[in-house]
């Protein structure tokens, strides 16, 4: 009887098994239709680089970065999780000289802890490890240059929004491509301009930005002085952007004379 | 639940770029007034440091000396910012001695030979005083950026003074002050026992500040630079905090009201200077407190049968940041500098220790030991971001920051055996102080100078 009853629940416990398997294969493949459906799922998910960052991101985007990156402390997420040294004798809780303090506590293998919250690192608040795209950024540079594409301005990238396409601030990119002749131009300009822009790695360390019209006439030359459009909160760095286009006119002759703008970001790593 | 709360946050993000881009862009489409033109983002090259041209100073005094020893001293410390190069005198096109500080100068002169920073100056001597005037242009706007005078007694060291102006110039350009003319502490064994030395931050002028044949370890400075708080066994053969001056104040017990029963460790002076944090160990326990610098008003700041050790102000007096091993581990922790419920800081690592809180308040540096090796970390006090700036299979220790928190001071043993470095915080130029001379550890950089 004991047996029978046994069997009898192993053979319930089967068919709602089944039906739990079945179920959940439904309700995962409406999820993933769901995902896959969703106007917003590629863009969440599909690391924001493959594709936007090859060909419409632009070089030096200081902010979409470090949002979209889920965990901060870049660094120590790659570090291999620290193993707990083998216990090493347990040193006299009394400090004793040559070294006092240090190295007195006991050594002991850690106990298990919390892991600390993650969350989101202010951009500007880092001071920024060298990153992997960095070596990349020329590479991209000219790709998109081959491309015939340009790079629209920080704020446009993160999500191009509809007036994207027609801002100046936010030109070219994935709404609007320019011709073959502005983006030469633009990588040239660019380029140039880098040649004459010193930017001290107290600078690089920090996420800053400065817009900056400047007028250039048929030649390139700088006519006036630049207007500064948007200040990146660092007096000295807007300063040292004024600096480098003092240094560097005349630019390499523009398509057309006339305002353009220039955007001057401290980030090195696009 | 965190990927929900990313997943949240990223969507609010969305929603608020949504609505406010167009109207941001629309701002901008109105100020630039330019037609439908892509802006042109430039991201920085590999031009990291200005290059400055050096006048060598006019020099008025009956018997002119030195000017061109000034010059070299300047151009070092300007070097040792790793904002500025030289430009070589013998490329100048205008005057290479400043003629007038009065008298504006020839900009294209100094523009054409990729001078972004022009320094004249003029030194006068009495028989008393030693002055400089100077004057800081930026050629390519031809506008002066800074003008100002300095004077020292004459028989003191020239090189301060044009460390004083050079540390000016980086300020001028950078916005933060330059730390040439500013001098760190250590610990060297090199004459057998462990004395404290005195040495300018490029690590010049290494000189002894201690002499007593004991042990002596920990110096931390108090805040004015007039003097150095130590540890040392030199009395009662008890670790006891001692201070060394600068001329003011006499040399002796930092804490001499505090019975010198129990051991005294690592004093350090408030931002004010008006409390010593320091730890007070007797059978075993080790814990925080903090006392007037006479000793008086002894308050215990830690209650804990762990071992509470390390103690670093927070800028602004009101934290104290120290390690305790009550988890198991060595590990960071913060309290309010009256006392109170710590919070544990740090939790990656087995063996985190040394915190140091940086001048600008923005990060705790301490050395973590993981798989084996000691390194540099740097975490905000809030413990939400946290990442090495200096790794090196060969133990780096002891951080200590530059006032300006731009640089760090630690002991390394890349070299075999352990010596003064310093290191901005990219992490990427590590400068060796000292040159294998016993064991060099402890760093501690003290205050800009008055």
């Amino acid at each position: 009887m004991g047996s029978d009853l046994s069997i009898e629940l192993d053979e319930e416990r089967r068919r709602s098994f089944r039906r739990f398997l079945v179920v959940s294969a439904l309700l995962h493949a409406g999820l993933i239709a769901a995902f896959a459906f969703s106007p917003s799922f590629g863009k969440l998910e599909a690391p924001a680089g493959v594709i936007s960052v090859d060909l419409v991101a632009l070089p030096g985007q200081p902010a979409p970065r470090p949002k979209a990156r889920p965990a901060p402390a870049p660094a120590p997420a790659a570090q291999p999780k620290p193993v707990a040294p083998p216990p090493e004798p347990v040193a006299k809780p009394i400090p004793k000289p040559p070294i006092p303090e240090k190295r007195v506590l006991p050594q002991e293998a850690p106990t298990p802890k919390p892991r600390p919250k993650q969350k989101e690192i202010p951009p500007e608040a880092v001071p920024k490890r060298e990153q992997p795209e960095k070596e990349y950024g020329d590479v991209l540079d000219q790709l998109r240059t081959e491309a015939g594409e340009e790079a629209p301005a920080p704020e446009a990238a993160p999500e191009p929004a509809p007036a994207a396409a027609s801002a100046p601030a936010g030109g070219g990119g994935s709404g609007k491509p320019v011709s073959p002749e502005v983006a030469d131009w633009m990588r040239r300009v660019r380029i140039h301009v880098r040649q004459s822009w010193v930017v001290p790695p107290g600078f690089r360390q920090q996420s800053l930005a400065t817009e900056v019209d400047i007028e250039l006439d048929e030649g390139g030359n700088v006519v006036g002085e630049p207007e500064v459009v948007r200040r990146s909160g660092n007096p000295w760095y807007d300063d040292g952007v004024a600096r480098s286009i003092r240094r560097a006119s005349p630019l390499p002759a523009p398509p057309e004379s006339g305002v353009w703008r220039f955007v001057f970001v401290s980030d090195e790593s696009s | 639940m965190a990927l929900r709360l990313r997943l949240r946050r990223e969507l609010l993000r969305r929603t608020v770029l949504r609505r406010i881009a167009p109207f941001w862009l629309l701002l901008c489409a109105g100020a630039a007034a330019a037609q439908e033109r892509p802006a042109v983002v430039v991201n920085p090259g590999g031009k990291q440091t200005y290059r400055a041209a050096l006048q060598r100073f006019a020099d008025h005094s009956p018997r002119p000396a030195g000017a061109e020893e000034f010059r070299d001293a300047l151009g070092r410390a300007l070097e040792f910012s790793q904002v500025f190069e030289l430009v070589n005198p013998r490329a100048f096109l205008g005057p290479e001695t400043t003629e007038s500080l009065d008298k504006p100068i020839v900009c294209p002169d100094w523009s054409q030979i990729g001078a972004d920073a022009l320094v004249q100056g003029q030194l006068s001597r009495d028989p008393s005083l030693l002055t400089a005037n100077f004057r800081v242009w930026d050629p390519s706007r031809c506008a002066t950026l800074v003008q100002k005078s300095y004077r020292q007694p004459a028989t003191a060291d020239p090189n301060a003074l044009a460390k004083r102006i050079a540390d000016d110039v980086v300020e001028a350009f950078v916005g933060v002050r330059g730390v040439s003319a500013t001098e760190i502490a250590f610990v060297s064994n090199r004459k057998g026992n462990g004395e404290i030395f005195v040495m300018a931050a490029d690590g010049s002028g290494q000189r002894a500040a201690t002499a007593n044949r004991s042990i002596n370890n920990f110096p931390s400075w108090s805040p004015d630079g007039d003097a150095i708080v130590y540890t040392s066994y030199r009395q009662a053969n008890r670790p006891l905090l001692f201070i060394s001056s600068r001329g003011r104040g006499r040399p002796g017990r930092l804490l001499p009201r505090l019975p010198a029963e129990r051991a005294e460790y690592r004093g350090v002076f408030s931002p004010k200077g008006d409390r010593v944090a320091l730890v007070l160990s007797d059978e075993g326990a080790a814990e925080i407190y903090s006392a007037r610098p006479d000793g008086s008003d002894l308050q215990r700041l830690t209650r804990h049968r762990s071992i509470d050790v390390s103690p670093t102000w927070s800028p602004d007096g009101s934290r104290i940041a120290f390690v305790s091993d009550r988890t198991g581990a060595p590990q960071v922790y913060v309290m309010d500098s009256g006392g109170g419920e710590p919070r544990r800081l740090t939790f990656q690592g087995s063996y985190n220790t040394n915190p140091t809180w940086s001048p600008d308040g923005k990060w705790i540096a301490y050395e973590s030991r993981i798989g084996g090796q000691f390194d540099l970390w740097l975490i905000d006090p809030e413990g939400q971001v946290n990442q090495p700036i200096v790794q090196h299979p060969r133990n780096d220790e002891g951080p200590s920051w530059a006032p300006n928190s731009r640089m760090l001071a630690f002991s390394s043993r890349r070299f075999g055996r352990a010596e003064i470095c310093v290191v901005d915080l990219s992490g990427e130029k590590v400068l060796r102080l000292t040159q294998n001379a016993g064991d060099n550890t402890a760093p501690a950089w003290g205050p800009f100078p008055r």
